[in-house]
């Protein structure tokens, strides 16, 4: 599901089914020498979060991704990302992102971290081979979160 | 003397030709509105080529990635990737369609335990092989499946309908 009204009210109707909430964490550096890697990582994930709402559609809700710039304090972000996503009414909370730095943030919900990979020089079916490997390593952990109740 | 076209005549044969001439001219485009339903194109000239060779194709379903080119999507253009299931029963060639008929994901072939048969993560939904949904697993009915046709030995696939094969 998007965040759009047309599947939060699929959403509103199917609450037992839909039971997860996606953030996609999106790191914006804003320094000249930096920024086309940050354009990059912020394609990666932005595609791969496409590809992965297409997969799980039923299951899952993404969020429209929380960008920060790079000097944000992420712990300050975490806490209240993790306050206000209580007041949902998800059971499991994953943070989708290519930024390092959230593996030492304590935040409620898991962290999914991948390493970005660069899609701008590759064609449209190499896309898609990298996109479904990606997708299944990501999927273990979403597996596992959901096998555990 | 019956030859010559009197004055009287002339006038009347020149009023008609311009009146009808006018009066067609109102009239094609009304008529031209009026069918126009009838003849609107169907979707099924729509085929779309994916890279699947007829003849590689089996008893078993396999995923057939494909790109619908310049989908006009509300404010940009962009390629749209699609999936479908693909498998030969007999010479005919069924394709399904991968989307979960309970709330969407995407199916996968013995994506589980379950051999021969469709599988969707999300829920557990199961599917038989001509896409009929098991009773009791959460999806309320079969697969959709797409128009198909073969060209040149490739596969095109058209617009999704109601499963026929249930």
């Amino acid at each position: 599901m998007n965040w759009v009204p047309k599947d939060v009210d699929t959403y509103i109707n199917q609450k037992d089914y839909i039971d997860t909430i996606v953030v996609p964490l999106l790191s914006i550096d804003t320094r000249p020498e930096t920024m086309k890697n940050s354009a990059s990582s912020s394609e990666f994930l932005m595609n791969l979060s496409m590809f992965i709402e297409k997969q799980f559609k039923g299951r899952m809700m993404f969020m429209p991704p929380v960008s920060y710039t790079q000097s944000t304090d992420l712990q300050q972000l975490a806490d209240t990302l993790s306050e206000d996503l209580k007041k949902s009414s998800f059971a499991h909370t994953f943070y989708l992102t290519t930024d390092a730095k959230w593996t030492s943030v304590t935040v409620e919900g898991k962290v999914v971290w991948l390493p970005s990979i660069p899609l701008e020089t590759m064609d449209d079916h190499l896309r898609q081979t990298i996109m479904e490997d990606q997708l299944r390593q990501v999927l273990t952990h979403f597996m596992e979160k959901w096998n555990v109740q | 003397m019956s030859n010559k076209v009197s004055r009287r005549t002339f006038l009347s044969y020149t009023l008609m030709g311009t009146g009808g001439f006018m009066a067609s001219a109102m009239l094609m485009p009304m008529i031209r509105f009026a069918i126009d339903p009838v003849l609107a194109n169907t979707g099924g000239s729509d085929m779309i080529p994916t890279p699947q060779k007829a003849a590689d194709l089996t008893e078993t379903p396999i995923r057939v990635d494909y790109t619908i080119k310049d989908r006009q999507d509300a404010w940009y253009t962009s390629d749209e990737s699609n999936t479908a299931w693909v498998y030969k029963e007999g010479d005919k060639v069924i394709a399904l369609s991968p989307v979960c008929k309970h709330l969407g994901c995407t199916v996968n072939w013995e994506g589980d335990v379950y051999k021969n048969e469709f599988f969707c993560p999300c829920h557990a939904g199961r599917y038989k092989k001509n896409g009929d949904n098991i009773p009791g697993s959460p999806p309320l009915g079969p697969l959709d499946e797409y128009e198909v046709e073969v060209i040149d030995g490739f596969v095109y696939l058209g617009g999704t309908i109601p499963n026929t094969l249930v």
